[in-house]
This record gives structure tokens, sequence and C-alpha cells, in this order.
């Protein structure tokens, strides 16, 4: 476009004496991408937020975090006081003194039997019970270790369970209040992923045709741009505005971006149609049309030429009626049409 | 009873001059007490009545709002006319009423009848238009800042708050219209695309503000014997107060304005704007009360003024930018000059002629008393003096001394023939003999004289409101000269004069001895001379006919102004740039000859209706540079014709403009109105008709007064999208009226002054496509674009819409110039007869200040013959014979024969004022006809025997001195105001070549040719 503004070529000319400059310019074509301002929120899709929930129930002792604090994996979020806690400890330590006891029995029973002092059917017997034992300490470690303790460091039994992140993110919120029971698989915190934002558009259902994935949406958030692109379009219409609903995700790090937030959206449309422009400054509407004043060797020095508006941006605006490259009045184009209403002006009153 | 009265005064003298001490004394107090005026009021009985319909389109207005109004009032006791305007957020509506209707009762009858028109809600009210009339602007003021520190919004606000309530207090001051600045509102700033984000829709808004600023009155409490009373205080006080008005409230938490919108100190949208030398400004015309003196309105205001400019801030101060006053003092002042001088004339000529001091003085003498009682009459019957009603005594001047001049004539020859008959004698007797023997004469002649300009009191419309004070005046000062020549000047007689001993002075004996072999000559032949006069008397009746005409001359007010008319559609911000760039021009051309330059542009608060595209021109100038201002003028049109050419400049004068509109809403000297429904069509007959006459010769300039061309965007709702989106119209237009048309829901109050609270709707107005982008949220959720539920479309509608008695019509105007209006129009009319086919239910009319003369002119071919036939009747009474009485009417041609001749050599138009000086002429031949045939017969019946060549001859010569002395004092009296050159003086012009040219034949004539045709008519009787 900037190649067909270079080669645009200006003229001019005077037509009234109190200096008044009549802009003449050629058409051009000019690419018109279409922006169209919107409504939006912010808004973070449902697998983007987290609640972490206690694997046992107990007694909520403590929280390890407050909200809006960010967590890594890992980070002790809650302890929690809980009798399978407790018992599932006791049992363990209970357990590998038995498979220690169970160990030492076979490993006699053995020797025993290598002196052909037993039977094998008996030294059979010891070997099953010693890995049955040590079947079920290893699924008690394992139990342990999938609520976070570490088993082999046990040497008492313990209540204490302590809650961890289970991945990075921002808390959200605290669910359950302190020194309250806790059942397994209740949600005691809800954290949010850092970078899984989305803009959420309302796009009148005029627009819904033009609107492609990857069309770039421009939020303006707390003063800011925000950069974002369509990357879905939901099938259903929100029910409420009757809008269609594109969402965008946040690409960019935005600090302190809060959810369910209103803002404006521009959504720009992809493809740039090409079309015969004028300048706006240039239009005048004229006997009830719209037209605009092209150079006349008749009578009169320019004579109106109707024109239909196809599309138009805050400069140019498409249109049918004039030729590419043919000259036209740009600007001041009311002084031509005083010159030519002139002669039937009324008494104005 | 003549001889009655003339012998109860000289019976009692001296109470007689004590009776005129006294008049004399109150006539000049009454001519200190005459309220003045630049011209009579010539203005109809009217009301007006507005209604302001703020947004509307002109439409839509006629429709819904002038059309009932109209209804309503047509049908109404003495309506004369119904004429009324509908323009972009206003209807104007105007009753003509016959104007002997008392103003105050008709105002409570169309009150009555307006309280029956029902217009729907947000349409605006009717209220009646200031009782004043269409000259009431009497002083326009600017509220001038020398500090620069104040805006233009609080410069309006003084205005509307400090200045307007001072000034309106004011004796006679009916109103105090303010123009230009910004009107303060307070927006509430509204993005509604925001509405979404907190459930609430635009009528929530609108509402909550609504609801939020209120105040109540909750009675009383007694608390320990005293009483307390209760107030609810809820107005707004301040910008955040409406912030924190609650749009909605859930789970204890609410929506403020302050959260959905921006609440700002803005500027109402206007409809007109003031710029003085390039830089806006505000304000103020202040409007007299109708049947109030101009004067004295004016007078009172400026004593007021130091009072506002006390009242301002610091370096604030009224600025007088127009004052009646002046051109009403400048036309006075022109009369009173050429009064003044017309005596000083009439006495020198009288001097001359009588060649005797006593006489002389009370000849003299008598002038000024018989202007005293004038004066009296004139106050008594509440005539001002004004350009028209001091014109009437400068005219009579001259022959207000006529029957003094007789009578005193009479008593000074009887008793010269006394003296020289040398018998004893009573000097009593010869006066009272004397007096009586001239009493029934003189009192016919000043009867006929006001008799002939009585038709004048009976001409209808602006002509006979413009020429009635003239005709009453001369009236007055007749009867008050008749009762001066009657009661006074016998007793002067018989006090101060005295026999002298030589009557003839120089003068007339060199007069005589020229005079004698011509009229030797004339009674010789005749007929000849008789038919060669009639010959060239029908002649220029004819060269009279083919005369140009013209209503009235216009009065020169020493002042320029230009009507400047824009394209219809034209911004108000288009039309200030353009105003600010003219006056600019203007001084910086002509630094030497304007001092300052005024635009007014578009419309004032109220009283006005015309559109940003129009506006007004007022140049102050420095007289004492300017020595030829019709010069400057042209040349300053000429230039500003050049220089914007894309305007239209049309040059009049503050009074001129406003006397042009009274004719009817034409501002044109010459117009037609073409009636009908369609625009479009009136539109098309009017382009028809421009193309049928535009070859026409005299037509200088025409034009369409362009009712359509206002683009607008017109917003009509799409029902089915509206049921699909669960909003309903209403809503839809009060977010065009409120959102985008910035309507006032409430006011906030700041003491007595209230500003409007605006829901506008943020960015509404940037271009077409923000309007159509507009947001509305439905009261279920749903979000739209006004284009959603709207078809929007821009199309050129009507930029107003005028009708006349029900009907709508458009207005062709044009400028005729080197050619006069009559035969202009009727040459026009035949070609558009033959040339413009008028759809059925279309018909045309001329109109304009034509008509008037058109109207006034078949009124006086009326009024003429009966005038005639009056005068014919007093001099058949006076005579008691009718072929006296035609022979004295023979006269009358004989003056008619020298005014048309002056006529045609000035080149002046024969006007309303050209027919007035016809009329003087009329009095004037028949006066110099009466002193003759008079005397003639006398001296007939003293020498029964003598030849009839030898009496006319005596009877000639002895009557040429009182003949040439009612001549030349005419003459003289009204030579002031042919070389008059002040305000007012061009008005008059016509009518003094008239009189002048007329009164040098008659009386020429009348000396010749009477004699002759009286011995034409007696001589064969003999």
């Amino acid at each position: 476009m900037n190649k067909l503004l270079m080669g645009l070529l200006t003229l001019s000319g005077v037509l009234f004496a109190q200096e008044i400059h009549i802009p003449i310019e050629k058409t051009i074509t000019h690419a018109f991408k279409k922006s169209v301002a919107l409504n939006a929120k912010v808004i973070q899709l449902s697998n983007a937020q987290q609640s972490i929930t206690s694997l046992v129930s107990g007694h909520l002792e403590k929280y390890f975090v407050k909200p809006a604090q960010d967590v890594k994996k890992g980070d002790k979020i809650a302890l929690i006081e809980s009798i399978t806690v407790s018992k599932m400890s006791a049992d363990y330590i209970a357990l590998r003194k038995q498979y220690r006891a169970a160990q030492k029995n076979y490993e006699a029973v053995k020797r025993l039997y290598e002196k052909g002092m037993t039977s094998l059917q008996k030294l059979n017997a010891e070997a099953i019970k010693k890995s049955k034992i040590s079947a079920n300490l290893t699924a008690l470690k394992s139990q342990l270790e999938t609520l976070g303790i570490n088993a082999g460091k046990l040497q008492h039994a313990t209540p204490n369970f302590l809650l961890r992140a289970h991945s990075s993110g921002r808390v959200a919120a605290l669910l359950k209040p302190l020194h309250s029971s806790v059942r397994t698989d209740e949600a005691l915190v809800a954290i949010v992923k850092n970078q899984a934002y989305y803009i959420e558009s309302f796009v009148p259902i005029a627009y819904a045709e033009k609107i492609k994935i990857g069309d770039k949406i421009v939020a303006e958030y707390a003063g800011k741009k925000i950069i974002t692109h369509a990357t879905q379009i939901l099938p259903k219409v929100d029910e409420i505005t009757q809008r269609v609903v594109v969402l965008s995700s946040v690409d960019q790090k935005v600090h302190n971006l809060f959810i369910d937030t209103y803002v404006k959206s521009t959504l720009y449309f992809g493809d740039a149609k090409p079309y015969v422009a004028v300048k706006k400054s240039a239009l005048s509407f004229f006997n009830n049309e719209w037209v605009v004043f092209v150079p006349s060797e008749g009578e009169t020095a320019y004579m109106p030429q109707v024109v239909q508006i196809i599309t138009q941006d805050d400069k140019y605006v498409g249109i049918k009626g004039l030729q590419l490259g043919e000259k036209y009045v740009s600007g001041e184009s009311y002084y031509v049409k005083s010159a030519l209403l002139k002669s039937s002006l009324g008494d104005g009153d | 009873m003549l001889n009655k009265l003339i012998e109860l005064s000289l019976k009692y003298k001296v109470l007689v001059i004590v009776l005129f001490l006294a008049i004399s004394a109150f006539g000049y107090k009454a001519y200190q007490d005459i309220p003045v005026d630049a011209f009579p009021d010539i203005t109809p009985k009217q009301v007006v009545i507005f209604t302001e319909s703020p947004g509307n389109s002109a439409e839509d207005i006629e429709k819904l709002v002038t059309y009932p109004i109209e209804s309503a009032l047509s049908g109404m006791a003495g309506v004369k006319l119904i004429l009324s305007n509908s323009i972009f957020g206003l209807s104007y509506v105007s009753v003509f009423f016959e104007d002997d209707m008392d103003i105050y009762f008709l105002r409570q009858l169309v009150s009555e009848r307006l309280s029956t028109v029902s217009i729907p809600k947000g349409w605006g009210k009717p209220v009646l238009g200031p009782n004043s009339t269409g000259l009431g602007q009497v002083f326009w003021y600017e509220i001038h800042d020398s500090t620069g520190k104040y805006t233009l919004s609080q410069l309006k606000e003084m205005q509307k708050y400090i200045v307007t309530p001072l000034f309106k207090s004011v004796s006679g001051v009916e109103e105090v219209i303010g123009w230009g600045g910004y009107e303060k509102q307070y927006n509430v700033l509204i993005d509604t695309k925001k509405l979404q984000d907190f459930s609430i829709t635009y009528e929530d808004i609108v509402r909550a503000l609504q609801k939020s600023n209120q105040a109540a009155g909750g009675q009383y409490l007694e608390f320990n014997k005293e009483q307390y009373l209760i107030r609810g205080a809820g107005l707004y006080k301040t910008l955040d107060d409406i912030r924190n008005t609650v749009v909605k409230s859930f789970d204890g938490q609410s929506v403020t304005i302050g959260d959905v919108a921006k609440v700002q100190e803005g500027k109402a949208p206007r409809f007109g704007s003031i710029s003085i030398d390039g830089k806006e400004a505000v304000m103020g015309m202040v409007l007299q009360r109708s049947a109030t003196n101009a004067a004295k309105v004016v007078e009172r205001v400026k004593e007021r003024i130091a009072t506002v400019n006390s009242a301002l801030p610091k370096g604030v101060s009224i600025h007088t930018l127009y004052d009646r006053t002046e051109i009403t003092h400048k036309a006075v002042s022109t009369m009173t000059e050429a009064l003044i001088t017309g005596i000083i004339l009439v006495s020198i000529v009288l001097f001359l002629f009588l060649f005797e001091f006593r006489s002389a003085f009370i000849v003299i003498l008598s002038l000024p008393v018989s202007l005293l009682i004038a004066f009296l009459l004139m106050q008594y019957y509440n005539v001002s003096a004004n350009l028209m009603s001091l014109s009437g005594l400068a005219i009579a001047v001259g022959m207000i001394v006529d029957g003094t001049v007789v009578m005193v004539e009479n008593s000074f020859r009887k008793l010269h023939e006394a003296q020289a008959s040398e018998k004893p004698y009573v000097k009593l007797d010869i006066v009272m003999e004397s007096a009586k023997e001239v009493a029934v004469p003189i009192t016919f002649a000043i009867l006929i004289i006001a008799a002939v300009f009585i038709p004048l009191l009976s001409l209808g419309g602006l002509a006979g409101k413009l020429y009635a004070p003239m005709a009453i005046n001369i009236v007055f000062v007749m009867l008050g000269s008749l009762f001066v020549a009657l009661v006074l000047v016998p007793v002067l007689i018989l006090l101060l004069l005295k026999p002298a001993h030589e009557s003839e002075n120089a003068v007339m004996r060199v007069i005589k001895k020229f005079y004698t072999p011509l009229l030797l000559v004339a009674l010789d032949n005749g007929k000849k001379i008789l038919l060669f006069v009639s010959v060239v008397f029908v002649v220029l009746a004819y060269v009279l006919s083919q005369q140009g005409r013209e209503f009235m001359p216009t009065l020169n007010e020493e002042s320029i102004m230009y009507r400047v008319i824009a394209i219809p559609g034209t911004s108000l911000t288009q039309s200030t740039q353009t105003a600010k760039k003219i006056e600019k021009y203007i001084l910086k051309n002509y630094p030497q000859q304007i001092a300052s330059v005024l635009s007014m542009i578009g419309r004032s608060e109220k009283g006005e209706t015309a559109q940003p595209n129009y506006m007004e021109i007022l140049l102050t100038l420095k007289a004492e540079n300017i020595k030829d201002l019709p010069a400057l003028t042209n040349k300053m049109s000429e230039d500003l014709e050049h220089q914007f050419t894309f305007v239209q400049f049309v040059p009049t004068q503050p009074i001129a403009m406003r006397i042009e509109e009274l004719l009817e809403g034409v501002k044109a000297e010459l117009a037609i109105k073409i009636y009908g429904e369609n625009q479009k069509t009136l539109d098309a007959i009017a382009k028809n008709i421009q193309n049928a006459i535009k070859n026409v010769d005299g037509l200088k300039m025409m034009q369409i007064e362009t009712q359509l061309g206002q683009a607008q965007i017109k917003i009509k709702p799409n029902y089915l999208a509206l049921a699909r989106y669960g909003i309903s119209v209403d809503e839809v237009m009060d977010v065009i009226r409120y959102g985008i048309g910035e309507a006032s829901v409430t006011q906030k109050l700041e003491g007595i002054r209230s500003f409007a609270i605006v829901p506008k709707i943020k960015g509404a107005k940037k271009d077409i496509e923000a309007i159509k982008k507009v947001t509305l949220r439905a009261k279920n959720g749903t979000v739209v674009t006004l284009d959603e539920i709207c078809d929007i479309t821009v199309q050129q509608g009507a930029s107003f819409i005028k009708r006349e008695n029900l009907s709508r019509y458009m207005v062709l105007s044009m400028d005729v110039e080197g050619r006069d209006m009559a035969s202009f129009v009727k040459e026009a009319n035949s070609i558009i007869k033959a040339k413009v086919k008028m759809p059925t239910g279309y018909y045309m009319s001329w109109a304009g200040s034509f008509k008037n003369m058109k109207e006034a002119t078949q009124r006086l071919m009326l009024i003429i013959p009966i005038t005639i036939f009056l005068v014919v009747l007093l001099l058949f009474t006076a005579f008691n014979s009718i072929s006296k009485s035609l022979l004295i009417l023979l006269n009358v041609p004989f003056g008619f024969i020298g005014g048309i001749i002056a006529l045609v050599l000035s080149g002046v138009y024969l006007s309303v004022s050209a027919i007035v000086g016809f009329l003087a002429i009329f009095a004037i031949a028949i006066l110099n006809g009466i002193v003759l045939v008079s005397f003639i017969d006398e001296l007939r019946g003293r020498f029964p025997d003598v030849d009839l060549k030898i009496v006319l001859k005596d009877a000639t010569l002895l009557r040429l001195r009182p003949v040439l002395m009612t001549a030349f004092t005419a003459l003289f009296g009204i030579l002031p105001l042919l070389f008059a050159t002040g305000v007012g003086s061009e008005i008059q012009y016509p009518l003094s070549v008239v009189i002048a040219g007329g009164i040098i034949s008659s009386t020429l004539l009348t000396l010749l040719i009477l004699p002759s045709t009286y011995f034409l008519f007696y001589g064969k009787k003999k």
C-alpha cells in the first residue's frame, strides 16, 4: 500500500479567492483491514485450575501457603493429622519388625535344611511367610510414599500428613478452614497455573463469518495492550449476550492478570481486501446520495460523482463509482459543494 | 358659529392670550415628554408560540408539535394568518391577529387554546414568545472579558444568571435573550460496551440518575415546645454524589455510576454562536415589551448597566453592541432639523413678502403655537415622535401659516383701506369684520387640507401603520393652525397690527412687473392655454403610470449589516469559522472605516428560527472616517462576495431587516410563495419557475429557499430484530435521545443555577460508523449494537418546513434592479402562467414588500375618489356652487404636472411616499384655488358692473401676494426635507421632490390659468 501511496500524485487547484486550497488526488487501491471493538473477559480454562485434595481423611492442622502465593511442585501446602496415617505408619513399623523376624526365621530354617535337619516343606512355608510380610510391607511403603512419607526413615508411628503441591502455580484459594476435619479426596487448596490465561471476546453475529482462528485480538488490560490470537471459536454463542465467543490465549507474561476482569478488546480480521479507495475527507452527501467531487471540463470546475461506499477504515473509504487512478477532490469538499449549491441558496430561515 | 368664536376671542382678548400662553407652556412640556422612536410601531398584532424540542427533526416536529398547535389556534376570533416554521429542534408558530385587538387578551386566548394541545412526552412544551414586537430588539450587548480568564461557558453563565435577571427587572423590558458561548452541563460518559460487565442496562443508569436526585419535605416535629422542620436533602451537590449514585445492588455490593461512567463537566450542544472581531463571544439582546417606548426602555437599561457591571466579576463588563436609540435620535434629529429649518425659511419668506414687522411677527408666531398644539394632541393620542409623525409636521410647516396669512393679509388690507378713506374708524370693528370675512374660507381650506390626508389613515397593513402617524400629525397641526387663525390671530391683529403706509413692498413690485403682461396674455388665450396644459397633463399622467414603483425607499440607518447564507446543512463550527474569517478580513481591509465586526450565527436561545448555515454580520462604523456610506457598502459587498465565494452576502440594515421579516415571513422585497403538500414537488415547481423567468429583464438575483438539503442519519427500528433481542423501541429511542442527543435526564442545582446532567454515550458522535456501533444491553442480558436492531441510513431530509394557514409552502425570493417591481411582476406572472404547470393542489402567490405596495395602491385607488368627492362636497358647501367647486378642482392637475415632472427628472420611483407628496399638492392646489376664486367672487360682488376680465386681472394681482405667500411658504417648508441628508431623509425624499415640483407648477398655473378658466366658465354669462 505504501508503494501505492508513494506513487500518489497530488494535484491541486485554487478555487476560491479566500485561498481555499482544493486538494486533488488520484484514487488508489487500499487494502482494508477491518477491526472491531469488542467486549471481552479474562478467563482461565477449567484444566488450568487445579485443586489439591487430601489423600487421607484427618484433621487439618496447618496451611503452609497463603492465597495468591506462588508455589512450586513439591512445596508443602498443608499439614493434616490423620488416624489413617498414624495407623499406617504404626503398621509399617510393626510389619518391618515382623519382616526382620521372618527373615531371621527363614535363614535359621534354611541353615537347618541345608544340614538336613528339617524338611523342604518347612523351608517353603517360612519363605512364603516372609514374602507375604514383604509384600504387605512393600504395599504399605508404597502407600506411605504416595502420601509423601519416607517409609525408610520412619522410626515411630506418626499421624502427620504433609500435603504438597503437585504442580507449580498460584494459590487461588484455601478451600477448608483450619482445624476442620478432612475427608479423603476432599479439595483443600485451589491452585491456578500461571501461564494459562485466555481472553474471551464476545463477537457480534455480524462478524461471525469473517473471524478465523489465528486472527489477532488485542486486549487492553490496565493500560497495557495484550496481544493474543484467536485459538478457539466456541460452537455455541453466549446465551445471555447472544454473541459469538472467541477464545484467544495470552502468550505473553502479564503480571497480576486477574480472572473475570472485563476488558476492551479489538479484533483484527485476518485478510485485507483491496478496493479502489478515496480519502474519507472526500465524501459529501449531495442530493440524497454519497458523492465524490471530480474535476470537470464543463461549466463548473468540479462535478459530483455518485459513489457507493463498500467499506471504510479510519482514513480511507472503499468505493464503487470511480476508476483506479481517477482524479478526485480529496478534501474541503464542503467548499466545492457550496460552489455548486450556492445558486439555490435559500433564506436560511 | 365661527363669527361668534371670533367675537368672543376679540372680547376676551386677555383671556385668549393667557389661554395661548398656557397652551404653549403645556405644548412645550408635551414636546419634551413625547416618547421618541425611529419608526411608528408597524408590527402586526402577533402571538408567537415556541416549542423547543431538542434534537428532533423538522419532519417529526411538524407532525407532532407544529400541526397540533396550528390546528388548535386556527379558528380563533380575530386570527388573520397563521405562519409556522418547523426546524431542527424547534417549532415556531406565529399567529397574526386583527390590529384592533388587545395583545394581552390575545395572549390569554392563545394560552387557553394551547392548554388543549397534547404533545407527546419528551417532545417539548409550547410556550408563548416574548410579548415584544418584531422591532423589539432595542439593545444588544457583549459580556466582555478584558482579563481573558473566563471561559465562554463561564461568560454564558454570567449572562444567564447575573445579567439577565438585572436587565429583565428594568421597566419595559420583556425578555433578555442570550446568544453565543456554551451552556455548561454535566456529562455522565458511559461506555455502553461495559454495561455487560455490570449486568445493567442504559435504562438503569437513566433511572438511577433521575431517582437519586431528589428532595423532599418531611413537615415538622414538635420538640420541647418548638417546631423543627424536616427536610430531605437528596439533591446532587458534588460530582461525587453523581458518581456514588447506585445503579444496582446485590449481596451488599453495589454498582455505582462511578463504576460504569466518567462524570465530568461538559458543554451542551448549541444552535448558535457569536463571534466578535474574530473571537467567539457571548452577547445578550434586550427585548422591549410591546407598546413601550424604545428610547425610554433603552435609557433605563443603560442606567442599569452600572449595577450590572458592579455585579460582574472584575474585568468583565457590559459592552454595547447596538443601541436602537442611536438611530432613533438620528432620525428624530433629522426631522427636527428639517422642521426648524422649515420654520426659519418660512419666517424669512413671510417677512420678505409682508415686509412689515408686525404682521410678519403675527404670522410667524402662529407657526410654533400651532406646532405646540399638535404636540399636545400627539401626547393626548399617544403618537410618538418618530420619522413619520415628525415628517408630517415638517410637510405641514408651509401650510400651517396659510390661514394666518389670509387672516392677517385681509385685516392689513382693510385697515389700510380704512386709514386711506380718512374716515374715523374703530379698529375692533374692522378687525372683527375682516376676520369674519375670511373665517369661512380659511376654515374650509384647512378642513380640505386635513381631509386630503385622511386617505392615508385608511391605508391598511404596513403602509397604513407607517403613514398614519404622518397623516394624523398633519391633521393635528392643521387643526391647531385653524384654532390659532380663528382665535389667537384676530386678537394679535387687534393688539399689534397698525395700518401701514405702504402695503406694497419692493419684492411684490418686481414680481408684479413680470407677472402682469403674462396674465393679460393668459386671459386672452384662455382656451388655447387650457388645451395645451390638458394635453401636457394627459401625457404626463401616462408617463407617471409607466414610472417604476416601490413600496418604501430604504431607510438609511447609517450602518452596514449582512445576512450571510451558506449551503443548508452547514455545521455550526464551519459557520463560526467562516464568520471569524470574514471578521478578520473586514478588519484587515477596512481598518479606517470599521471599528468592530459582530457575527450572530445560527439562532439565539429563543425567538429565532435560523439554522447554523445562516448568520447576520453587523459592522460598527467609524462614522467620522466615512464620507460615502453607500459607496463603502457597495465596495465591501463586492469585496466580500469575491473573497468568500462559498457563501452568499445580502446587505441589509438592522431595522430594515426586521421590517423585511415582518412582511409575512419573507425576507425579500419580492418573492413567490408556492403552496402544496409535498416538499419535493414544491421544490420542482420552484425550479421550473426559476427556469421560466430567469431571463426576465431586471431580475438581479433569484433564490429558492432550499427547504430540503439537510442530511439526516435516520435510525429506524427494525421490529423483528427488536423482538429477537427483547429490546423495546422505547429503550432505543432513549438511547438516541439521551445517549446520543444529550438530552438532560435531571438537573444539578448550584444555588439557583441549574445544569443538565446528561447520560452521554462515549464516542457516539465520532462519525456515522460510531453511531452504528453504539451498544445496547437488553434487560435479559443480550448485547446488541444499534445497527443490529435498527436500519441506519443517511438521507436528505427537510431542513425546515414552513406552513401558512395550515398549508406547506416554499419561497422563491428575488431581487429586481433597474426596473419597477409592478411591471416585473406583471411580465413574470404571465410567463409563469404560460410555461409552468402546477399540479392539482398546488398554487402560487406573490409576496414580499411588493405585495404591500400593491395593496396600498389598490386601496388608494378606492380612497382617492372618495376623498375627491369629500373635497368637492366641502367646496360646494363653501361656495354653494358646483361649477366653482369644479373650477377649483381643476387646479389639481396643474399641481400634478410639476409633481410628475419633478418625480421623473429626479428618477425617483413612485412610492407611497411620493403618493403622499401628490396628496399634499392636491391640498395646496385647492388652497391656491380657494384663495383666488373666493376673492374674485368678492370683487365681482362689490363691482358687479365692471368687465369680468378687469375684475379678474385686478383680483389676481391683488391676490398675488397671498397666493405666492402660501406657495412659497409651502415650498420653503418642504425644502429642508428635500435637502436633508441625515438618517431617515431618504424616506421623505420622494415626497419632497413631488411637493416641490407640484408647488411650482400649481402656483404658476393657478395664477395664469385659473383666471382664464374662470373667464371661460363665467365670461359668457356676462
